[in-house]
């Protein structure tokens, strides 16, 4: 009772009297939650989105949720549905789309998002609830000291000399149902809505190669640490990994194109705070916070107005030449036969390894 | 009339604090482990369309499904054979080493620890050593190559599920070994070798017999384990072998088809109360 001295009961006092100011000036402060890819992308995109947005808006609070897939992400707002506790979420295309069918997340507008009339029109997919704030590509990686001279063709994937040195990621995974498209596409299957047997007939030829159908921890260590000659995997990560590993890794886009991946950004139905949600979407769209993100890493921006370098772009799927060997891939029609590529591969390709 | 009054007072005091001791366990059981498995249940009810969002409803249609595809009773036997040959392995390995420590007459207390000291590590950061030494680079593959032998596949393949699992499972089987080596009476042991036993009839006839109860302890523990488990499958069996643990992980995480998920979810349950059955079974006919 002694240590109670008349200037500490004085000071309590004041804390007291002052409190409801603090938590007045505590609720100004509006807090999002924006759930994404982890690793290498949270770690840049927090430096080069979300730091910059909350400089930009000192009344908006953003943290970020690392997930390590799309899936997951949905995965946990299926789980919160009733509160949930993220507001904004980018995530595959696919998987927004389901998102999208359960209502989990709320389709946005260009009335309420203006930006999104800068965007390509690539980034606005129909019965998807958001645009699309990312596009990827798959690249084929390889190890430095197994080639002399970098591969050029996806055919490399299917020479002899690799056996046993190749790592490929199966379906489900969309990596493996990618590369079953361009399979298809080497093969001359002709139209993936109508046919993927010739591309599988293909991947069955490759599939006494491959060392696994599941690198752990991902195809890029699996390369960059020397366990396989060849991987595949999206460019942005590989690009980065690669620049991380320079003596040891590289990365190829084959001559006879690839297909894009798309990240879309979604708001979640029953946010909190919607405005400050599509506060920070508009940012996140914007060309300014595009083009950083791209310099950083590699990712193809979706809005138009994305000033980005000549030695970025080199490193993404962005130049003409590339862009114009793009192989055209609908992954909602893609995503309906998705199982059955899964279990075609199953019996007539891993089956085979 | 009084006493009878003052039982029935006793008795029903006694009977309130019975369901007071009783409640949070029955609470704990129903919220951690009842409920979910009722959702697990339901789940298993509903069906997702092609593009992974569910349907709302209760719905046959992934159960018939399922039933009517053989890739997945495939899945299934494949699942329980692997299952129990680790499971035989593990106990064909445990069995002298347990029998062992369980006689050590010095730093008995330290062989204990060293025998379960792997269960202080993560599995993930076991298999992921496991990975180190099976692997093309690895130490056995340059000792196999040392000696003009050219080494199966040891990772990415059956093979290399069934060394890590066993690995991993070992510290369980010992454990559960030890616990029924404590109960064995070394004097029968001593009575049966003056009664001209030699050292295997002692073993076949004593040891052995009298073990049961730990064996099939261990056995019942291995078994549940290696059917449930995912992360070593997952990083050893480079996307070759196909269990329903790896599966369920699959329809959930990848292409988030959770039905699917519930359902194969149900059948490991299904297996693990037809592996209880015949422990109850085989322990009654031990006893």
């Amino acid at each position: 009772m002694q240590n109670f001295t008349r200037r500490k009961v004085l000071a309590l006092g004041a804390v007291g009297v002052a409190m409801p100011w603090v938590t007045r000036a505590s609720a100004q402060e509006r807090k999002i939650t924006v759930a994404a890819y982890s690793d290498i992308f949270e770690d840049i995109y927090k430096r080069t989105v979300i730091e910059p947005f909350m400089k930009a808006n000192p009344g908006i609070r953003v943290d970020y949720m690392g997930m390590p897939t799309s899936a997951q992400n949905l995965g946990m707002l299926r789980a919160q549905k009733a509160a949930p506790q993220i507001d904004v979420c980018i995530m595959d295309v696919v998987v927004a789309k389901a998102g999208g069918d359960e209502g989990i997340y709320k389709p946005v507008t260009a009335e309420q998002l203006p930006v999104m009339k800068q965007l390509v029109p690539a980034a606005l997919i129909e019965g998807v609830p958001g645009p699309a704030v990312t596009f990827d590509t798959i690249v084929m990686m390889y190890a430095l000291s197994k080639f002399p001279t970098p591969p050029t063709s996806w055919k490399e994937l299917w020479n002899k000399q690799h056996a046993g040195r190749i790592a490929i990621d199966a379906p489900p995974n969309l990596l493996g149902v990618g590369l079953t498209l361009i399979a298809n596409k080497l093969a001359g299957g002709g139209d993936y809505r109508q046919s993927i047997d010739k591309g599988i007939q293909l991947l069955g030829e490759m599939a006494p190669l491959v060392q696994t159908w599941d690198p752990k921890p991902n195809p890029y260590a699996a390369v960059a640490n020397g366990v396989v000659d060849l991987g595949i995997g999206y460019n942005a990560r590989a690009q980065t990994i690669s620049k991380q590993n320079a003596d040891r890794m590289a990365v190829a886009m084959p001559e006879e194109g690839s297909i894009a991946q798309i990240n879309t950004i979604n708001l979640v139905n029953g946010s909190k705070q919607p405005e400050a949600a599509l506060q920070f979407m508009s940012y996140a769209l914007s060309a300014e916070a595009q083009a950083t993100f791209t310099e950083a890493l590699y990712y193809v921006p979706t809005n138009k107005g994305a000033a980005i370098s000549e030695e970025a772009r080199k490193k993404t799927a962005a130049t003409p030449e590339r862009m114009a060997r793009m192989i055209d891939v609908d992954w909602i029609e893609v995503a309906k036969f998705r199982d059955k590529i899964t279990e075609q591969w199953r019996r007539n390709v891993i089956s085979r390894s | 009339m009084t006493v009878s009054t003052a039982d029935e007072g006793t008795r029903s005091s006694g009977g309130r604090l019975l369901i007071t001791l009783l409640l949070p366990i029955v609470l704990l059981n129903v919220i951690a482990f009842i409920a979910p498995v009722a959702n697990l249940v339901a789940m298993s009810f509903r069906e997702a369309t092609a593009t992974g969002s569910m349907k709302e409803g209760v719905d046959l249609a992934t159960w018939s499904s399922l039933v009517a595809d053989t890739y997945y009773w495939s899945m299934l036997w494949r699942t329980v054979w692997i299952g129990a040959l680790i499971t035989l392995i593990t106990l064909v390995l445990s069995y002298p080493l347990a029998l062992f420590v369980s006689r050590a007459e010095r730093a008995k207390a330290l062989l204990i620890v060293l025998c379960i000291s792997p269960l202080l590590i993560s599995a993930v950061v076991r298999t992921y050593g496991w990975m180190v030494i099976l692997g093309d680079q690895g130490f056995l593959q340059a000792l196999l190559r040392s000696f003009n032998v050219t080494p199966p596949r040891l990772i990415n393949s059956q093979l290399g599920v069934v060394i890590g699992m066993t690995e991993i499972l070992m510290p369980y089987m010992i454990l559960s070994l030890l616990s029924g080596f404590g109960k064995l009476d070394t004097t029968l042991e001593q009575a049966a070798e003056t009664l001209g036993a030699g050292p295997l009839t002692v073993f076949r006839r004593i040891v052995l017999p009298l073990s049961m109860p730990g064996v099939l302890l261990g056995c019942l523990l291995c078994f549940v384990l290696a059917v449930s488990s995912f992360i070593t499958p997952k990083m050893l069996g480079g996307g070759r072998v196909a269990l329903l643990a790896t599966e369920i992980y699959d329809q959930a995480i990848v292409t988030l088809n959770w039905p699917v998920a519930a359902c194969l979810s149900v059948l490991i349950l299904v297996v693990f109360g037809t592996a209880l059955l015949f422990y109850g079974q085989l322990s009654k006919i031990v006893e």
